[in-house]
């Protein structure tokens, strides 16, 4: 069936009047340059025809409300638990196929420390203690996680490389991203990010969207546990620092 | 503005550019048009690697195709040059 976006209009258009020019010029008028125009409209239309096959049929709308519910659902758990402690993300490896965002029910200061795998379940214990016991979510950033090609490396530039993929050719979310490592902190500069929610409860436990994907993927990364220690968004550019656990 | 865009416009103006540039330099062989077209929609298609598989995939298979087209516009020139000698 033919996909009828934007794409597939302008292709076709292209194709049909870089056709007509080059018939007419080639064969009727014998004018070299017209030709090469219509040749140049031909070849944009073969690349144009193609990439509307590359374009999801999901409207970026449906994408949106998708997102918004599922935000809303899990700000809605987190007012009522009352929950105020910051969410850890933990790698695959401490979780199930994919990260997930831990956040301890009870916080006492100091950050818990997930030394096994934790079992895929909303409420999860992960120590011996009465009090040792949190919720594990999949976030947008367990999702964003698996459509990286490959696992990145625990180097900066690795990192930068899959959040700029992702973000870039992926997701087309931001235009560029910046990794800095410095010890356990890792910064990240994302260059016109175009994803933004509202800051609920939610936002200040898991953080935005955008800074739980970074954090995802960088647990994945280094395959150590994270927690998102500031964003913010200014000059159209969002900053985010990471802070590595364990 | 997302890749699929960006991409496109690259190539567009690149394009358009080359036609003005050959054009004023007063070429007239469609060969020489063609060609440079197609060498610079596959070295724009090389740079930018954040394409995702899908897309990779599909514009791999137009690459394919002008590449094809290069092919037949080599051989024609090679028959004809044959045919001279």
């Amino acid at each position: 069936m033919l996909r009828r976006n934007s794409y597939t209009w302008a292709g076709f258009g292209l194709l049909v009047t870089g056709a007509i020019i080059f018939s007419a010029s080639f064969f009727i008028f014998h004018i070299s340059w017209l030709s090469a125009l219509g040749v140049c409209m031909l070849v944009l239309s073969f690349i144009l025809l193609a990439l509307r096959r590359a374009i999801p049929n999901i409207s970026p709308e449906v994408c949106g409300l998708l997102l918004e519910t599922s935000v809303n659902n899990m700000a809605t758990l987190i007012e009522e638990l009352g929950i105020k402690s910051k969410a850890i993300y933990i790698p695959s490896s401490l979780s199930n196929k994919c990260p997930h965002a831990f956040i301890p029910l009870h916080s006492n200061g100091s950050t818990p420390r997930i030394t096994r795998a934790l079992p895929k379940r909303l409420i999860v214990r992960y120590g011996g203690g009465p009090e040792d016991v949190g919720l594990l979510f999949s976030t947008i950033g367990s999702t964003a996680t698996g459509m990286l090609d490959t696992k990145p490396g625990a180097t900066s530039n690795e990192l930068e490389t899959a959040l700029t993929s992702l973000f870039t050719g992926k997701l087309g979310i931001a235009d560029r991203t910046r990794v800095n490592t410095q010890n356990n902190h890792i910064q990240i500069e994302i260059t016109n990010p175009r994803l933004e929610t509202d800051a609920d409860l939610s936002h200040q436990c898991l953080g935005g969207p955008l800074a739980a994907i970074v954090a995802s993927v960088a647990a994945e990364s280094w395959d150590k546990p994270m927690q998102i220690s500031r964003e913010e968004q200014r000059k159209g550019k969002y900053y985010v620092e990471l802070e590595v656990l364990g | 503005m997302t890749i699929y865009n960006h991409y496109f416009i690259t190539v567009a103006i690149v394009l358009l550019i080359t036609t003005v540039i050959l054009v004023a330099a007063g070429q007239t062989s469609l060969d020489i048009f063609y060609s440079l077209y197609v060498a610079e929609a596959l070295v724009i298609t090389e740079l930018f690697v954040y394409f995702n598989k899908k897309s990779r995939r599909v514009i791999n298979i137009v690459s394919l195709m002008l590449f094809v087209g290069f092919g037949i516009v080599l051989c024609l020139q090679v028959i004809k040059a044959l045919t001279i000698f």
